[in-house]
């Protein structure tokens, strides 16, 4: 059991396996989080490698029967969403947010439990699917209906319902964690920590949470509603039986979209969190970075529709404008981050390479999307590779990589020991490189015509060679999770004592032990910015010996939102 | 408090910026050589696709224009402000600076509000659809197939290609002439793709799309690959179909011909080989064995009981996996008698080249 390889270095918790199914300590459930997730990871990286492979050359050599590659390509995106990416940042939320507001817990610690168990019974539920007569879901992430319903050569099995199921859970778990984050966020801030005071991992995670909020159900009325048109004879989506097929796209995309910010915005809170402790500067432009996520937010919710140009369905105009516009607030984020650096004095410790990684190659997956938003380009590449392209640079090549950065900087925080900087690099190289050669290449595909989702291509389209360059670098991925998987392990036992502030720390996860004992602080230290470490570090204030402590976890019901007096302004 | 950060020396910047130099400089060979080709899209085939594809190069252009300027900051940046031991003093503690927020808000806004008006403009272009076409033809997406129905000025049935590729397949249009095709589907979503039109619309059941294009004259006696783009089930990748562009007059015999061929009586099966019988009928064969006699030719009357966007086939591959006999599709709600070859005695399997789980075993004996 991986709990027994964590606790070595967690001996604060050592209490086995039934400490660890009943804890609802937020520490130990985002750990929980964070290594289901990365699981899941894996499990979504096998069937990605599947597909990979499958494509490498013309003809079918993996899948005599295409239909499991249909699985295979839904499972994968399914996995990767709603089982590695939201959960793994929803993960490192739930470590870091009580610690950053010095609160001694989340507001609803068993509601938190609860959120965390849903998880992996949500993706036990959607890869039981394989064990169904015809197989698990296999009409994309996107499950587009009619193909979605049942129907001799739709989705006839078992399968499709699971997928339903499943997220159906998965969605209950993000809105109980996005009122609990919002709950935490309001109510349970230490004295002095102000809303404007809140690192930037805690407002993503408040703008993240809003999101979840505001769309999930709606998302879960799409699922409800397939769900009856395929056992109860509903007729919702179905236009055989006078349903209307692009009101399930609509609605669908109206969780979806935000769903893209709900993955990437808690990932930017991470880099912005590493960026200024790593280049010894604050954030630059603190304010304007909260604007910019809070309109992210806002204009997340007016673009869902360019996702559907090509239906003839949609009033184009209205869509093209406001993708466009969403580029800007991420355009300014992008300035502030390369500001943050500008000047500094950085130092390139495995969370800041992995930083900057996610800039470059969320620059790449920011710029790629404008071409999309040109209707008459989207024409041409809507459903190509290069979309494939653009989804990974985004999400991938931004989200994964800012995850990356979060484990590597709070690992410390985490386990109290060190990683290897060393092996840390390696798996960056190899990751970076293999993200780039698997990626880059389809937009090349993309725009020379290869369809997504098609399980063979002909030999003398023009695509062989950028396949099998995409999947060279789809396995060079997968091996650069072995120098990270070994990081951890050996780190767990024998990496460097950590002590409580190793990366000279901005925030106030950084004031307490490392790993943080069950109640969090013994004290606090006085919160006059958003750096009240750094702070306290360099003399600033009072010195940190003022009135924050709270020693008591059970009492969380304390007014913690009020200001320390005189410290206003 | 810390101050007066140490002065950098100028060499750093002068590596820096050498990097970045020699970034832009990869990037622009890259672009202008032979392997920044494949960075456009394919040659533009229409006169719409021409305006889509001038747009392309806009965006492009400003892409390129935009990866250099930020990545070249972000090298630049990493490069210039390592930490260096002596560093020991905090670098000066800014933390932000309001007018170069409200530029760097400003001038992406001006260059998105000109992406927007100038893809707007295209999209007039691209996306009109005229009263009085040249040609009408109906495209009908079927798992996983498609036909093309030639109608009149009217919309009334003139001919339809129920081959969608390969010999004398195809959807045929006139280089010159406005096409307006409107689509249609009786089962799941699919999308028409064809790469050198820069073009696809979504063939959406129980909604008409419609679109038009006018083809270059200078492509006439070109194919254009397309194919499904939209997920469609098990059979979405053979969902294939070509667009053959001819001169006005070869269109016109062509189409003459189609509706000759349309209105012929099929030849009768040759009398004294063996007839099977077989029907395909929700998407599976009635009959998953049939018999046949040893190294002599024999019929198949194939009856298609699906609904018309449904097409299937027979074709017989031998124990080894070779195809050793292949048949067009026919749509549904037709029947069409198929000819074998004499086939050695042994066990084969008969097989829908459009849906891979219609299979069947043919003992020849």
């Amino acid at each position: 059991m991986a709990t027994h390889a964590l606790s070595p270095a967690v001996a604060a918790y050592r209490g086995g396996l039934y400490e660890w199914l009943t804890t609802t300590d937020h520490k130990k459930i985002g750990m929980m989080y964070v290594l289901n997730s990365f699981i899941f990871f894996l499990i979504g990286g096998i069937f990605a490698l599947l597909v990979r492979s499958e494509l490498a050359q013309p003809g079918i050599q993996i899948f005599t029967n295409e239909h499991v590659y249909n699985e295979s390509f839904s499972i994968h995106a399914t996995v990767m969403i709603f089982l590695f990416i939201i959960p793994m940042l929803a993960g490192l939320g739930n470590y870091i947010v009580p610690l950053q507001i010095g609160a001694p817990d989340m507001a609803f610690p068993r509601i938190n439990a609860l959120s965390f168990w849903m998880l992996p019974l949500g993706g036990i539920l959607l890869l039981a699917g394989f064990l169904t007569p015809g197989g698990a879901a296999a009409a994309g992430w996107t499950s587009y209906p009619p193909l979605s319903e049942r129907g001799a050569l739709a989705s006839p099995g078992p399968g499709q319902d699971l997928w339903l199921a499943s997220l159906v859970l998965i969605g209950t778990s993000s809105i109980l964690g996005a009122v609990n984050f919002i709950v935490t966020i309001f109510k349970m801030r230490a004295p002095g920590m102000t809303l404007f005071r809140m690192p930037i991992m805690v407002w993503t995670v408040l703008v993240t949470s809003v999101l979840v909020l505001m769309a999930t159900p709606v998302f879960t009325s799409a699922l409800v509603m397939l769900f009856i048109d395929r056992n109860y004879g509903g007729s919702f989506f179905n236009p055989a039986t006078g349903g209307i097929a692009v009101l399930y796209q609509n609605v669908f995309w109206f969780y979806s979209h935000p769903a893209v910010y709900v993955m990437v915005l808690p990932a930017m809170g991470v880099i912005s969190e590493v960026l200024p402790v790593f280049s010894r500067k604050p954030l630059f432009g603190y304010k304007a970075f909260i604007f910019a996520t809070a309109g992210i937010g806002a204009l997340g919710f007016t673009v869902w529709a360019h996702h559907m140009f090509t239906t003839g369905a949609v009033f184009l105009p209205f869509f093209s404008l406001m993708t466009a516009a969403i580029g800007v607030p991420t355009g300014v984020k992008m300035f502030n981050w390369i500001f943050t650096m500008f000047r500094g004095q950085l130092t390139f410790s495995t969370p800041l390479i992995f930083s900057i990684g996610f800039l470059t190659m969320f620059l790449v997956g920011g710029i790629n999307g404008v071409f999309s938003a040109a209707v008459p380009v989207d024409f041409a590449l809507h459903d190509t590779y290069w979309v494939v392209a653009h989804l990974h640079y985004v999400l991938f090549g931004g989200s994964a990589f800012g995850v990356f950065a979060g484990i590597y900087y709070w690992f410390p925080k985490m386990t109290g020991r060190m990683l290897s900087e060393s092996l840390g690099k390696i798996h960056f190289v190899l990751m970076f490189v293999g993200f780039n050669l698997t990626f880059f290449p389809m937009h090349m595909l993309g725009l020379s015509g290869m369809p997504r989702r098609i399980a063979d291509y002909a030999s003398d389209a023009g695509w062989n060679d950028w396949n099998l360059v995409a999947t060279i670098g789809g396995f060079t991925i997968a091996i650069s999770m072995l120098p990270f998987i070994w990081n951890v392990l050996v780190s767990l036992r024998n990496g460097k004592i950590a002590g409580d502030d190793p990366w000279e720390g901005n925030t106030l996860e950084w004031a307490t032990s490392s790993p943080p004992p069950p109640y969090n602080f013994d004290r606090l230290p006085e919160i006059r910015s958003e750096r009240p470490v750094f702070d306290q570090r360099h003399g600033l204030g009072h010195g940190g010996h003022a009135n924050g402590g709270h020693d008591d976890p059970g009492h969380d019901d304390a007014p913690k939102s009020l200001p320390a007096p005189g410290a206003a302004s | 408090m810390s101050s007066s950060p140490r002065k950098r020396p100028a060499s750093e910047a002068i590596v820096a910026g050498g990097v970045v130099v020699l970034l832009i400089a990869i990037v622009a060979i890259v672009l202008l050589s032979g392997a920044g080709r494949s960075l456009y899209p394919p040659k533009a085939a229409t006169h719409e696709a021409a305006a889509t594809s001038g747009l392309y190069d806009i965006v492009f252009a400003i892409a390129v224009a935009v990866f250099l300027a930020v990545e070249g900051l972000i090298v630049w940046s990493i490069l210039r402000y390592r930490r260096r031991p002596e560093d020991v003093d905090l670098p000066p503690q800014t933390h932000g600076n309001n007018f170069v927020e409200v530029l760097w808000t400003l001038i992406p806004t001006v260059i998105v509000l000109y992406l927007f008006v100038v893809s707007y403009n295209t999209l007039n272009t691209v996306d009109t659809v005229t009263t009085d076409p040249d040609i009408r033809i109906q495209a009908i997406a079927g798992q996983f197939q498609w036909q093309f129905e030639y109608l009149d000025a009217q919309g009334n049935h003139i001919a339809t290609q129920t081959k969608p590729n390969g010999d004398g397949g195809g959807m045929a249009v006139p280089v010159g002439e406005r096409v307006q095709v409107t689509l249609t589907s009786h089962d799941v979503i699919h999308a028409w793709y064809v790469p050198r039109f820069l073009f696809k619309r979504d063939v959406i059941p129980g909604q008409t799309n419609k679109f038009e294009f006018t083809v270059n004259e200078d492509e006439a006696g070109q194919t254009f690959r397309g194919q499904c783009a939209e997920l469609c089930g098990t059979g979405h990748r053979v969902m294939l179909f070509n667009v053959v562009a001819m001169t006005p007059s070869d269109f016109d015999a062509w189409l003459q011909n189609l509706i000759a061929v349309e209105n012929a009586t099929p030849p009768p099966a040759p009398s004294g080989a063996p007839v099977l019988k077989e029907e395909a009928k929700n998407i599976s064969f009635a009959q998953t064995t049939l018999q046949a006699p040893a190294n002599a030719p024999f019929v198949i009357e194939f009856t298609n009981s699906d609904p018309s966007s449904i097409t299937h086939d027979i074709d017989i591959k031998d124990s080894g996996g070779k195809v050793v006999a292949e048949q067009d599709t026919i749509p549904g709600g037709t029947k069409q008698d198929y000819t074998y070859p004499a086939l050695p005695a042994g066990t084969y399997t008969f097989f829908c080249s459009i849906h891979s789980n219609m299979t069947g075993t043919l003992t020849v004996q």
